[in-house]
């Protein structure tokens, strides 16, 4: 059990580091290099570090508060269910 | 509520500062080209860090083997001294 907790865990923990090595790079290395040098073919067009990062994290928010207000709704539904007697 | 407040300024002197950098006339073109990319930067270096420090949390936390077998013995304990007073234990 705790294996694949530690597992997890490496993993998270290099997966988050890869990403944020290869965000680095992107954003704040590339206007450095020359524009003929092959590096540049590793990654997509600059404006896609704002665009990728932004639909990410709406989307992120989006799921949080539908998930919220499910839930909100679900329970209000279940109150009313349970309390026909007051009406 | 006075937390709000320092938080508040200082995000907003970090928000002033950007924008002066954005509007400056005599940098480098390089640098140039990074300043508009600096706040989701930032948020990309937090949303990073929480989940590296997630990942390591998961990967050093104790999982407590000596506290395990006290635990089931202090669970057998309970039981039969429930189960001599007549309490029903079953999960129902």
């Amino acid at each position: 059990m705790e294996l694949g907790d530690k597992a997890a865990g490496c993993l998270l923990l290099l997966f988050s580091t890869t990403l944020f090595a290869y965000y680095t790079f992107w954003v704040i290395i590339t206007p450095f290099v020359d524009s003929d040098h092959f590096v540049h073919s590793y990654f997509p067009a600059r404006e896609y570090a704002i665009i990728i990062p932004g639909i990410a994290l709406v989307a992120l928010v989006s799921f949080v508060l539908v998930f919220v207000g499910f839930v909100m709704v679900r329970s209000s539904q279940a109150k009313a269910k349970s309390k026909p007697k007051t009406n | 509520m006075k937390q709000v407040w320092k938080i508040g300024s200082i995000f907003t002197a970090v928000v002033v500062a950007w924008i002066s950098l954005l509007l400056a006339k005599d940098l480098p073109p390089s640098v140039q080209l990074i300043v508009p990319y600096i706040p989701m930067f930032a948020i990309m270096s937090l949303g990073c860090y929480g989940l590296g420090a997630l990942g390591y949390g998961m990967m050093v936390f104790r999982v407590c083997p000596e506290e395990e077998i006290l635990l089931q013995k202090d669970i057998a304990e309970a039981k039969a001294f429930f189960k001599e007073r007549g309490v029903d234990m079953s999960a129902d």
